[in-house]
């Protein structure tokens, strides 16, 4: 067998050996489709919320009054929960990823979620009209069918692969 | 039906810890002062105190459903467990970090002690949630 030969049966069992540890990767839970779009809501969902209240705190967007979020600390505690909300929700993702602790990621999201609605009703009621401002109205309105999205997504997800 | 549960006396340590707290919490909302009451106060406390309101309606619910689901629906007692701690930790982020410009909680004796310790409910709660779930994941 010359030199050439040899690199060539060489380059091809490194090649053959890197396809199977490429399919054994590849062994991974195939979510349902179901799961997979419920997870996209809840990606567009969370991200449009987060970028909306940017726009709005930046005075970006036109013909919108935005001295009502600056009353009372309104502005900090969105500000923060936006922030939060967006950590949260890169934990969401990467525990679908690497398909661990999903389950426990999608509770702390939905009680996250609870507790920030009660404390705005609480604490925001006052100015907060659902009239005044639909832009945000509508997440605040929208928001029980976010949590029953996570709710959902946490039953139908699988953890245990295919071949188990 | 009901099974003996196999848990580490730590775990009912922490759990006792809890239930002590809360029910200390419950007392001392209970046992307001007077002039804390005064409608004249300031808005702070005010909204401090409706919120507290409701989220001890919360506590109470919570303690009395939680031992049902420990002694029948074990199964799901670590997703319950799990849930109050996030609930826990995420309300004393909220109050220091969160809402401190908005709530300001009343300078009476036994409601300073219940703040304080409010670190201890939490870390009770984290073992207890751990033990809960790397428990069940040795059984399987």
């Amino acid at each position: 067998m010359n030199e050439k030969d040899s690199k060539n049966l060489e380059f091809a069992t490194i090649f053959a050996n890197a396809s199977i540890s490429h399919s054994k990767s590849k062994d991974h839970i195939v979510q349902s489709s179901t799961f997979r779009l419920i997870l996209s809501f809840i990606n567009l969902y969370a991200l449009i919320s987060i970028a909306l209240f940017f726009l709005v705190k930046g005075n970006l967007v036109g013909g919108v009054n935005t001295n009502f979020i600056e009353q009372g600390g309104f502005l900090y505690v969105l500000n923060a929960r936006a922030i939060i909300l967006l950590l949260l929700l890169i934990f969401l993702n990467l525990s679908a990823y690497y398909n661990y602790g999903f389950k426990y990621a999608c509770l702390v999201l939905i009680v996250y979620m609870l507790n920030s609605a009660i404390d705005n009703a609480v604490l925001f009621s006052g100015f907060m009209h659902l009239t005044d401002r639909p832009y945000l109205s509508a997440f605040t309105i929208t928001r029980p069918l976010f949590i029953i999205s996570l709710f959902w997504i946490m039953i139908i997800h699988k953890y245990k692969f295919k071949s188990d | 039906m009901y099974r003996g549960i196999e848990l580490t006396i730590i775990f009912w340590v922490a759990m006792s810890i809890s239930y002590a707290f809360c029910f200390s919490a419950f007392y001392a909302y209970a046992t307001l002062p007077e002039h804390l009451l005064d409608p004249n106060n300031t808005a702070k406390i005010k909204a401090t105190l409706k919120l507290s309101t409701i989220r001890l309606v919360i506590v109470s619910l919570a303690l009395i459903a939680y031992p049902i689901i420990l002694l029948k629906y074990f199964k799901y007692a670590k997703y319950v467990t799990v849930a109050l701690t996030f609930w826990a930790t995420s309300i004393y982020i909220d109050d220091y970090f969160v809402l401190m410009g908005i709530v300001e909680y009343p300078d009476s004796g036994l409601i300073s002690l219940v703040q304080s310790s409010r670190p201890i409910i939490i870390l009770s709660l984290i073992w207890m949630s751990f033990e809960l779930t790397f428990r069940s994941q040795t059984e399987v």
